[in-house]
């Protein structure tokens, strides 16, 4: 077993020790192995549903076909970037906390979890658009715009799943991180907790990466 | 044995005003504490353990209730006890209580939360709070489950085959499949935590070829855990969803297809045979080499096994669908790949017997735990491949056989490895010993009111008796009769260490740190170890096992 | 009619060749079981005594090459169940292969009763006549939730699915009357959807077709059906419901909650069924009874009506089923 090199540190950063472990050491490992095997598992939760998604797409090519034309393209498309562009501060967050910059971290924090908010508002907007176009086919009193394909509104509904839960989790991760954002602006954060910040980081990389995911599945192969 | 004979009042005396700890007289972690919120709000590994113990408990006897019903019920074929209804709840909650709720967490969440951290050298898991809350998502699942059951009930079968489920069932499917779904991520964290525990918290020196097969099995099974049941949250929330709101997945009105459900269900449900199966097969890996003092026969290939199983059985699922309009080609190669998975595990029986030749056999109560589960394990392997070989299963599929079948997987299997090991540990658990006569009586009874309940099984399902009938044709009355007459015997057994047990708490003896002169890191430690497990660091044996009568190994130049 | 066995029996009755090829894999395969697992019972039994504690006993291991031996214990015994996987395999493929010349039955599974359509019309509920000698498909469909059908003289069962047909064929060479039953679990009444196979010579089979099978039948399906949606929880002479008792009701005069008085006929029947709230309350008794309308098919009404026709010669005991 190979454990990877520890990145180089500032002077002062650093992970107090919890008493059940041996060494600090031991605790940083069991931290990360534990949220890569989180990583896995919310992994496999999502790809049942695009699986499932495939498989819908591969039984009634047209009806899925029809549907995704009305999906908003172009808010997908966006939103993609404002994910990639929260990985990127998220990533230039952990490099400062690495450096021992507690300021800049901050700040590189909450920059991420404003573009995170971006998302879930373009998101939101989405959503009242397919509201008003009479996309929401589990709403008993909107009938249903593409009732004549039956199977479009099984796509739609998966749609609303995959994009929920990814919301969700979106959602959880903004709030865990103003949470962190409030604790990390206290003085001697990083010498004790410099880890959370790498841990969380993997956590928001995954949200990025399920949407990257969805994106293409739901938007863009089927057009 | 402690060296006063004074009966002392347990809990009572044992306050915080307590000298040093020393090795035979340490502050254990059951009374290192003793406030209820000490309880609620433990991480101590051991502790959660505990609660985990008498939770499932607790479940383990609603279930055996409905179970008693049905087969109360059975006793006449036209249904003149139950209505078909209520039959079909006791049934359902039969199956959704002791799968769901005891099965899956019995071994692991108990044994493995106590044992693994001890059994490599650690203080505690790797993330105790985590562990904390993995017993109350446990604790929220299972009051959803409840709410349902106390509400009317459920109807569908533990599987919640779709549309019965999604569209026609009348009953409380809603609560029981959050339930359900809850649970699952209890079953994740408590993976998860396993895993890294395994990983990262070994104690210098416990190299991975060092594990006892416990560990391993562990390991195995929290690889499942973790990868198989992130699927069936899936499957559940989308059934939760079509049940909820009609969404279509599961109907074929809007194109969606009802076996799909029957796919993603028995992708994580094969597997969690194996989250059943193989921590019972860790437990008699000890219990045997202790009792018969000599050394784990093949101890490599138990390990690699172990893990092998964990990864063919992913591949086997569709052995559920022979008959549910599934290719035939797929049938073809799913029959084949439950061969390859099925045999080499019902052979492991044969590690086991290995390791009774020539050893020093003490039958006490785990070790007759053991040997029965040797015996219908095996049986219980082997029927799996009649209903694997297809034109077998067009035949005995969802008949009386197939329920015999999985009973002698799982109760003469996992409910015997988990009394054996109740037994074996109970004494390091708690610090009592137990009354050993009884362990043995309520043993036997164990042994023979099973086979008397479900050896009649498999011939009523030869015979053509479908499963999940309340009412049936009198020419099978007089076996269903047989089994519910064995069910009464198997009830009586289930009840003896309820009583002498619990008993025993009290009244106990008090335990020595290794009463069975078994190997093992946690039999270094006091009985009940203390809140940190070690009081110094555990020196680590060279070989596991390392029992007094050692099988020469020709065959190391090899390794 | 009804099959009777006796009281204890320990081997089913099959009435095909692959029933009786199936029986012959099944008895090989335990013979293997026997040979794979008593070794094991008397092995730690044996042992178990043997060499207990306190007994004096050779401890000394003799040098056992235990990669070879544990290779063997796995490979041995997964090469002879091979055996058992192509056997089966193959009866598998010759029952997914029907001959070219099956006379193809239709079957239809719905809460809690199955349908049965001969190729020349007539048809059954729950209970099935079918010739042997002669290779016989049924295809099969369910109206609502997956049931299955099983037949086990003749050693197959298949699923019947809401969205997709299912087949399984069979050539029967026994005569006989033989259970079937729903083997998928359906809901609340999943036990009593089972009925009996007849099978019969291909003369009996074309008098039966003939003569007996429309008419003998229509009644019994009728009952089917009057079990099938639960009409005797309300209205059995037993029933706790209070709500007009059925048997003999046909003919009779009704008195209604308006005062007015009507004949119980076929129109007043079907009406009370398909609109039940409609303005001919019977007097003394509540508005509870759902419509029915869009739920029953109008063959099933009509089968139902005949039933409760029929009903009025036997009067009470039939109603109690």
């Amino acid at each position: 077993m190979s454990r990877e090199a520890e990145p180089p540190m500032a002077p002062g950063v650093g992970v107090a020790r919890v008493e059940h472990f041996a060494t600090v050491e031991q605790q940083r490992h069991a931290a990360v192995l534990g949220i890569w095997a989180w990583l896995v598992t919310e992994l496999l939760l999502f790809s049942a549903l695009f699986l499932v998604a495939l498989v819908l797409r591969l039984q009634h090519p047209e009806a899925v076909k029809a549907a995704a034309l009305h999906l908003k393209f172009w808010i997908g498309a966006v939103n993609t970037v404002v994910l990639i562009c929260s990985s990127l501060t998220m990533s230039m967050a952990i490099a400062f906390s690495r450096m021992g910059w507690q300021r800049a971290m901050v700040r590189a924090m909450l920059a991420t979890a404003a573009l995170g908010s971006l998302f879930l508002v373009l998101k939101g907007y989405e959503y009242y658009a397919d509201y008003e176009e009479h996309m929401m086919p589990f709403l008993a009193l909107r009938p249903y715009a593409l009732a004549e394909t039956p199977a479009s509104r099984l796509f739609v509904n998966l749609y609303y799943v995959a994009t929920s839960l990814h919301g969700l989790h979106l959602f959880t991760g903004i709030s865990i991180l103003l949470g962190m954002t409030w604790m990390a602006a206290k003085p001697g954060f990083l010498a004790r907790h410099q880890n959370w910040i790498e841990v969380y980081g993997l956590y928001w990389h995954f949200i990025d990466l399920i949407w990257i995911l969805a994106f293409p599945i739901l938007y863009v192969v089927n057009r | 044995m402690s060296g006063t004979s004074a009966i002392e009042s347990g809990f009572a005396e044992r306050e915080p005003h307590i000298p040093e700890p020393t090795l035979d007289r340490p502050i254990d972690y059951l009374h290192a504490q003793s406030t209820l919120r000490s309880w609620f709000l433990a991480t101590d590994h051991k502790r959660i353990a505990i609660l985990y113990l008498a939770s499932i408990t607790a479940f383990f006897i609603i279930g055996a209730v409905a179970a008693g019903i049905v087969r109360l019920a059975l006793v006449v074929p036209d249904g003149a006890i139950l209505t078909n209804d209520t039959y079909n709840k006791a049934f359902t909650i039969h199956g959704v209580v002791m799968v769901w709720f005891f099965l899956i967490p019995s071994i692991p969440a108990t044994f493995g939360n106590f044992l693994i951290p001890l059994m490599i050298g650690a203080k505690d898991l790797a993330f105790p709070k985590l562990n904390l809350t993995s017993w109350y998502i446990f604790m929220a699942g299972a009051l959803f489950t409840m709410v349902s059951v106390v509400l009317g009930g459920v109807d569908t079968g533990w599987t919640f085959y779709a549309p019965l489920s999604t569209a026609f069932s009348n009953s409380w499917v809603l609560p029981a499949l959050i339930g359900v779904t809850i649970v699952g991520f209890s079953s994740i964290l408590t993976g998860l935590n396993f895993v890294v525990t395994i990983h990262t918290m070994r104690t210098p020196g416990m190299t991975w070829f060092r594990l006892p097969i416990f560990v391993w099995a562990h390991y195995a099974t929290s690889l499942i855990f973790l990868l198989a049941t992130p699927v069936i949250t899936t499957a559940l929330i989308l059934l939760i969803l079509e049940r909820a709101f009609h969404i279509g997945v599961f109907d074929p009105a809007y194109g969606g297809d009802p076996v799909l459900f029957q796919h993603l269900f028995w992708f994580y449900s094969h597997p969690a045979v194996y989250i059943m199966v193989l921590p019972g097969m860790g437990v008699i890996s000890e219990i045997v080499p202790a009792f018969a003092q000599k050394k784990l026969f093949g101890y490599r290939f138990v390990a690699y096994a172990s893990i092998g199983l964990a990864s063919v059985t992913f591949f086997v699922w569709g052995h559920h669908m022979f008959v549910n309009g599934q290719s035939d080609l797929a049938s073809l190669a799913f029959s084949a790949l439950s061969f390859a998975v099925a045999v080499p595990s019902a052979v492991k029986v044969y590690n086991w017997t290995a390791t009774i030749h020539k050893g020093r056999i003490r039958l006490d109560t785990p070790m007759l735990y053991a040997m029965g589960y040797i015996g219908l394990f095996v049986l219980g392997g082997l029927t799996g491949l009649y209903l694997a070989t297809l034109a077998i299963n067009q035949h005995i599929h969802a008949t009386y056989f197939v329920v015999a079948h999985f009973h002698y997987i799982m109760v003469g299997g996992t409910v015997l490895a988990f009394l054996g090991g109740l037994h074996f540990w109970w004494p390091k658990f708690t610090g009592r010993m137990y009354n050993e006569a009884w362990g043995r009586i309520s043993a036997l009874f164990i042994f023979i009111g099973f086979n008397v309940t479900f050896f009649p099984q498999f011939i009523l399902g030869y015979l053509g008796m479908p499963r999940r009938y309340g009412t049936y044709p009198p020419e099978f009355q007089l076996l269903n009769v047989l089994s519910s007459a064995g069910a009464t015997i198997l009830a009586a057994g289930y009840l003896f260490p309820m009583v002498y047990l619990l008993y025993s708490l009290w009244f106990g003896r008090r335990a020595p740190a290794n009463p069975w002169d078994a190997k093992g890191l946690e039999w270094e430690t006091a009985s009940p170890p203390p809140p940190h497990n070690f009081l110094s660091l555990p020196e680590v044996p060279r070989v596991p096992y390392d029992y007094p009568i050692q099988e020469r190994e020709s065959g190391r130049q090899h390794t | 009619m009804s099959p009777h066995q006796s009281a204890l029996e320990l081997w089913p009755a099959s009435a095909s060749a692959v029933a009786v090829e199936t029986d012959y894999l099944i008895l090989a395969f335990t013979v293997l079981t026997l040979v794979l697992t008593v070794p094991v019972f008397l092995g730690i039994t044996y042992f178990a005594i043997r060499y207990r504690d306190g007994v004096e006993a050779d401890r000394d291991t003799s040098g056992l090459r235990s990669n070879l031996i544990e290779i063997s214990w796995m490979l041995i015994p997964f090469l002879l169940t091979l055996i058992f996987f192509a056997w089966g395999a193959r009866l598998f493929i010759i029952s997914k292969n029907p001959p070219a010349d099956t006379m193809v039955i239709e079957a239809i599974g719905r809460q809690w009763m199955w349908k049965f359509q001969h190729p020349t019309g007539q048809s059954e509920i729950n209970d099935l006549h079918l010739p042997v000698g002669q290779p016989i498909k049924i295809r099969i469909i369910s109206q609502d939730v997956i049931h299955a059908l099983y037949l086990p003289a003749l050693r197959v069962q298949m699923a019947a699915l809401p969205d997709r047909y299912t087949e399984l064929w069979f050539k029967a060479d026994r005569t006989g009357t033989f259970r079937l039953y729903c083997s998928e679990y359906c809901g609340s009444d999943h036990s009593v959807m089972d009925g009996n196979l007849t099978l019969m010579t291909q003369s009996d089979y074309q008098h039966w077709l003939t003569h007996s099978g429309a008419q003998i039948t229509a009644v019994a399906a009728g009952r089917a059906i009057y079990n099938a949606y639960g009409c005797g929880a309300c209205h059995d002479a037993r029933a706790q419901v209070k709500a007009p008792k059925l048997a003999g009701l046909f003919g009779r005069p009704v008195k209604l909650a308006d005062g007015r008085t009507v004949t119980a006929d076929e129109n007043y029947l079907r009406e009370k069924i398909l609109n039940p709230n409609g303005n001919r309350l019977a007097e003394g008794y509540k508005q509870i009874m759902p419509s029915f309308a869009g739920v029953i098919p109008a063959d099933d009404l009509g089968r139902l009506i005949d039933y409760l026709k029929a009903d009025t010669q036997t009067a009470d005991g039939e109603a109690t089923r």
